[in-house]
């Protein structure tokens, strides 16, 4: 922007100045419109950065299928996307944030991957009134955690969000629980005194008790904890042939030994983990013990949509990131991907990009197809979010060039997506 | 019978904190320098050992043998340009600088390999989840049985080190009183150089066992420290086989904290760690 002095506490103004000049400048290129900006916020270093890992390749596949503008309403913008990493920090998520609406004057927010970022994002977007979209943390986490009450008329006007819930977790244990690997339903659970530990216990263990289960839970335990014999001793104890968890990935990997030094791994016929086990180096770190554990994914390879902003479907996308990169697709890919797909569409669907309630109502009554699927944001569960599926999984030994195979053992979420294997008892 | 088990774990993960501690006690003790970035250290040696591990397919316990002296080299050259100028510019620049070498550390591990978690569990077979079971409820696991055992038997190597060899006396003497020393002949700056050579040697082989029995990334270093800290802290600063007892009276007190309920795992740990540090100032025996 052409004034750096102009005071942040008026971004309005700031922003109107900006549009301004970039319209001058367009004209003088070409008599098509003016350029849009959106940024783009993930964790791409610091504790998230597994999270983050894949993001450069989607900005830059992005970048390239935008290179030669976008289309809405007979004018031709161009589009920059600006990527920010916000290093796993909270607090700088929303400075980051400040910046991209105060500085560069973005149309658009995006944001993705844990609550760490997301909601800072969101919270940021909302107070400056700027349109956000957001994914890849528990919608719960997000429209209840950031102050929205149940049953009230939703607070926010500017935010917008789509992933999995408790309810699409409850549905793929459930299912694959139920499967072919029979148990005593006896269910040991290690859920974490966090945000998100705390909400599964509250929702998710209720719901499942309802299917049938038997909950045995020895209560909260801090994240960072480094022994975990008072709760094996409780899982063997009562012989829980399930096992349920919502770690951080350092803290499965001390827990899941020291289960295996105290015997408690031979009893387990199903482990399954979430938080942990999304990406396959938390897996690989456990050696043969990580083998047969099963998890849930937003995304997947085998998921049969097509990104209309690439055109890549989900076997070219993980291909063509493990070709760029020499590594194992994740299920951030497709995520990733499906959030700027959503932003274009929103963009789209606005008729004027620049207008940004325009684009926030846009947002409101989506439709689209993306990467991920369908998003309906007419639909709920509740106002501002759209609930997306999880799929049952398991980490099985490699048969190809990567040490571990990721297979789909269920589709209870979303009924396109091919199984490709059937689940296999832990031991 | 379970409690039985719960305090026996305690023990051996005070063991597992003893090693991990090692090597800030000893820096302390000797340098009067908190290294903050030890953390960050340990993890760079469990790096380095992947990294033989993977690419090259050597095994951990013989990486150890060329990691160690690389770590120990490391050290001399960090004493060298790093800890003694920060040593002259007072109490506070030694702190500084660990600290800010701990950013370094943790951030040229993430430029260099990345986000991923890694461990050194699988290089070595089952080892790191193998136990003997003595009853239903009571197990030990062999990777604990030789953590505890490796602590301790660094801990006598040290201690024999600084009790009975010429360089071990020169050590001690500089701690003592660096200025005297070198009236005597005795180069302190060499003397410093040799200890902290010595830490990283130890921080080397904390940096093995901490791979082997849980995972780390380039960020996992911060979280070692404070633990480590407490073990030292309770067990009284400068005193090498009370930084053994520290650990065992902090691992102990997390995991009865734990069998009481899993949430006060940490505030059991941290409320021994005051109580001894209020008790000591209580009776005037403020070390340091």
């Amino acid at each position: 922007m052409s004034e750096p002095h102009h005071p942040p506490m008026i971004p309005r103004r700031g922003a109107l100045i900006g549009a301004g000049l970039l319209l001058a400048s367009g004209r003088r290129a070409r008599a098509a419109g003016a350029a849009i900006k959106i940024g783009f916020v993930s964790p791409r270093t610091g504790p998230l950065a597994s999270f983050g890992e894949t993001d450069g390749f989607i900005v830059d596949l992005a970048r390239k299928a935008l290179a030669g503008g976008l289309e809405v309403g007979g004018t031709t913008y161009t589009v920059e996307l600006l990527d920010r990493d916000t290093q796993s920090d909270p607090a700088r998520a929303g400075q980051l944030a400040k910046s991209l609406i105060n500085d560069d004057g973005v149309d658009l927010v995006l944001a993705t991957s844990t609550p760490e970022v997301v909601n800072p994002v969101s919270d940021a977007a909302e107070a400056a009134g700027v349109p956000a979209l957001s994914t890849v943390m528990p919608w719960e986490a997000w429209y209840f955690g950031r102050g929205a009450k149940p049953g009230a008329p939703s607070p926010f006007k500017w935010t917008y969000h789509f992933s999995f819930g408790v309810a699409e977790f409850a549905g793929a244990y459930i299912s694959q629980w139920s499967s072919t690997v029979a148990t005593n339903k006896k269910v040991g659970v290690m859920y974490p005194n966090d945000a998100d530990g705390n909400a599964i216990r509250a929702h998710l263990a209720p719901a499942l008790e309802k299917a049938g289960f038997s909950i045995v839970d020895p209560g909260p335990y801090e994240d960072g904890t480094n022994d975990y014999s008072a709760q094996i001793a409780t899982f063997k104890k009562n012989r829980c042939e399930i096992f349920n968890t919502f770690p951080i990935p350092p803290d499965f990997a001390t827990f899941w030994r020291q289960a295996a030094q105290q015997g408690f791994t031979k009893i387990v016929k199903i482990a399954q983990t979430a938080k942990t086990g999304l990406f396959p180096s938390s897996i690989e770190a456990l050696g043969s013990i990580g083998h047969n554990i099963s998890s849930g994914c937003y995304w997947h390879r085998d998921f049969p949509y097509k990104s209309p902003l690439t055109g890549l479907d989900g076997h070219a996308l993980a291909d063509g990131y493990e070709a760029a990169s020499g590594r194992q697709w994740t299920q951030q890919l497709g995520a990733s991907l499906a959030l700027i797909d959503a932003g274009i569409a929103a963009l789209r669907a606005s008729g004027n990009p620049k207008d940004k309630a325009a684009v926030a109502k846009a947002l409101s009554t989506l439709q689209t197809t993306t990467s991920l699927g369908k998003l309906d944001f007419t639909k709920g569960p509740v106002p501002n979010v759209c609930a997306t599926p999880i799929i049952g999984t398991q980490w099985v030994k490699g048969s190809g060039k990567f040490k571990l195979d990721y297979v789909i053992t269920e589709n209870s979420g979303d009924r396109n997506v091919p199984v490709s294997a059937k689940l296999l008892p832990y031991s | 019978m379970i409690f039985l088990n719960q305090l026996l774990q305690g023990v051996f993960l005070g063991g597992y904190y003893a090693l991990i501690a090692c090597s800030l006690s000893f820096l302390f003790g000797v340098m009067r320098i908190v290294n903050l970035a030890h953390g960050s250290i340990v993890v760079l040696a469990a790096f380095l050992l992947f990294v033989l591990a993977d690419r090259f397919e050597i095994s951990p316990w013989l990486a150890l043998i060329a990691v160690v002296p690389a770590m120990a080299a490391l050290g001399w050259l960090l004493q060298r340009f790093v800890l003694d100028r920060a040593l002259r510019g007072g109490l506070l620049v030694p702190l500084l600088a660990t600290f800010g070498l701990a950013i370094v550390l943790d951030n040229a591990l993430f430029e260099t390999f990345g986000a991923d978690t890694r461990s050194l569990s699988p290089f070595i077979g089952d080892l790191s989840f193998d136990s003997w079971s003595l009853t239903d409820d009571i197990t030990v696991g062999k990777m604990d049985v030789l953590i505890l055992g490796s602590a301790v038997a660094m801990l006598g190597a040290v201690s024999l080190l600084l009790a009975r060899t010429r360089i071990g006396r020169a050590i001690r003497a500089t701690a003592e009183d660096p200025g005297t020393v070198e009236l005597i002949g005795i180069d302190a700056r060499a003397v410093y150089g040799m200890a902290t050579a010595l830490a990283l040697a130890m921080a080397a082989v904390a940096g093995a066992f901490l791979a082997m029995r849980a995972t780390f990334d380039p960020y996992t270093g911060g979280a070692q420290l404070i633990f480590a800290f407490e073990a030292v802290a309770i067990g009284g600063f400068g005193s090498l086989w009370g930084t053994l007892w520290g650990g065992i009276a902090l691992g102990v007190a997390q995991n009865v904290g734990a069998s009481i309920d899993p949430s006060s795992f940490f505030i059991a740990g941290h409320v021994t760690f005051l109580a001894v540090l209020v008790g000591r100032v209580a009776l005037g025996r403020v070390a340091a």
